[in-house]
């Protein structure tokens, strides 16, 4: 059995409540063993790098000493905020010693920080220590029929020199998940565009146009849903979609899906428990496509010369 | 009219090298961060250009633009800076001179997100933790914008997704004393 760190976030408690649920149902399911990191704190989000550089470094750093008081040498995190500014204060104090005295001077209670425990996403976590081969001998209810946009963000795989994951600019780990568990993953440009991050709130306008754009090419690519692995992406694409529809006096009708609901969906669990009612955008429509099975496109007629090349093989 | 406001030694420019770790010098101007930023089109001045106006060490044109305050941090640029500049980290370390130094940019849209990071770090604070609706409450109040969301909020709060209430940290105690040591430690800085 594995063992591993959890860092669920503040978004768990909140807006991305059925991420966490759901992340637990399929780590047991996938036997890991997740131990919360107890009292953990908020990262400081976009807000304490934006505001204060001491403080961008300290909140992170008092859960990577604390994390540290536990056994595991890998501590996974959900959210795609959280996951980047706990590692990018781990680069720095892995790699900068003289910031990192400094910072550690601010973090008193909890001791000095060693350098001992991983810090990776949830998504991550998934693809390179589980694998989409163990992920598939889960599947009991394959989601043929599905067609998914995966989309990223900026957090997951960028910077490179921070997260060391997927591609910076076309990521696949996420659509390799989903075709693992039966779906097919479109051809989708938009992966690792912004969705407008924190702007929700103080700047709405900037939302409504960056996801817009990302809700239009994923209805370009031919998705009937859109897949995430990151609470702020989830509720700009979700939340905010009758807004944006609003705005562009288009229906796009994508729900958007936390990759590990539909895992969860995948491994035949009650699909009462993924919380799909808290999505604002219904996802029955969506789910419906489920064993629906595209008609054979026809058959393309071979030109002479492909014949000869087959006869001369044979 | 922009003005070259340094003759000899370009501290400004020394100063923002230091602060992030990188090299605006090397900076060719190509122009491939602001095709590829987002939010280049709201910016006084777009990243591409901030870097030139640093190399001329124009203090006050860069610390006073809206533009550090649009950026998003997400890294679309400097992926793909066929100079490999850490561009994020330079709107950062301006972002930071601009506070330490008192730089205000009194724009409504750049006093808006500053009030958003306020109230923010202002929940850590007290909470250890992010407490979603009272931020946003507060948001609206602060910002004298009280409908604003009114028409999302009840369908979010019916739909359990944004919660009434918040768990706080149990250590309250430690995160406030970070704070303070904070602040101490960065007054001894600037």
């Amino acid at each position: 059995m594995k063992k591993l760190t959890y860092f669920p976030g503040c978004s768990a408690h909140g807006t991305s409540e059925e991420f966490d649920k759901t992340v637990k149902m399929v780590m047991s399911a996938l036997d890991v063993e997740m131990e919360e990191l107890p009292d953990w704190n908020c990262c400081g989000a976009t807000s304490a790098h934006t505001m204060s550089e001491t403080l961008a470094n300290a909140l992170p750093l008092r859960n990577l000493i604390l994390a540290e008081k536990l056994d595991n040498n890998i501590m996974a995190i959900p959210c795609a905020s959280c996951y980047q500014r706990l590692k990018v204060t781990k680069v720095h104090m892995d790699d900068n010693p003289e910031l990192a005295h400094k910072i550690n001077s601010t973090v008193v209670e909890e001791g000095i920080y060693e350098g001992k425990v991983a810090v990776k996403s949830m998504l991550q976590y998934c693809y390179e220590d589980i694998g989409t081969e163990a992920i598939k001998s889960k599947v009991t209810k394959s989601l043929t029929g599905m067609k998914l946009a995966c989309y990223y963000g900026c957090l997951l795989t960028r910077p490179k020199a921070i997260t060391q994951f997927d591609s910076p600019e076309y990521p696949v780990s996420m659509d390799q998940i989903v075709e693992a568990l039966g779906a097919k993953a479109t051809e989708f440009d938009y992966k690792t565009e912004c969705c407008g991050a924190s702007f929700s709130i103080s700047n709405t306008e900037v939302v409504i146009r960056l996801s817009g754009q990302i809700l239009e090419m994923a209805k370009e690519s031919g998705a009937q849903a859109i897949v995430v692995a990151c609470p702020l992406c989830q509720s700009n694409l979700d939340m905010r979609q009758p807004d944006i529809e609003k705005h562009t006096g288009k229906k796009y009708d994508l729900p958007v899906f936390y990759f590990t609901q539909l895992m969860a969906l995948a491994f035949g669990m009650p699909k009462e428990e993924m919380m799909f009612g808290k999505h604002i955008v219904p996802v029955d429509g969506a789910l419906a496509n489920i064993g629906k099975i595209d008609p054979v496109p026809e058959k393309i007629k071979k030109t002479k010369k492909a014949v000869e090349a087959e006869s001369e093989v044979e | 009219m922009i003005t070259l406001s340094y003759i000899g030694r370009n501290t400004f420019l020394e100063a923002v090298n230091e602060k992030s770790g990188t090299n605006v010098l090397e900076c060719y101007q190509c122009g491939k961060c602001v095709s590829t930023c987002p939010v280049s089109q709201y910016m006084d001045f777009p990243p591409r250009e901030i870097m030139q106006l640093i190399k001329l060490g124009m203090k006050n044109e860069v610390l006073m633009a809206n533009s550090t305050w649009f950026c998003l941090t997400c890294s679309a640029c400097s992926g793909r800076c066929p100079r490999e500049i850490e561009i994020p980290a330079v709107m950062e370390s301006i972002r930071h001179l601009s506070i330490e130094e008192n730089y205000i940019n009194d724009s409504s849209k750049v006093r808006e997100i500053r009030k958003f990071h306020e109230i923010f770090l202002d929940m850590i604070k007290r909470y250890g933790r992010n407490y979603e609706l009272r931020m946003m409450a507060e948001f609206n109040i602060r910002t004298r914008n009280l409908f604003k969301d009114m028409n999302l909020a009840p369908k979010a709060i019916l739909k359990g997704k944004i919660p009434l209430s918040v768990k706080p940290v149990k250590s309250a105690k430690a995160i406030k004393r970070m704070y303070k040591l904070a602040e101490k430690l960065e007054k001894q800085h600037s």
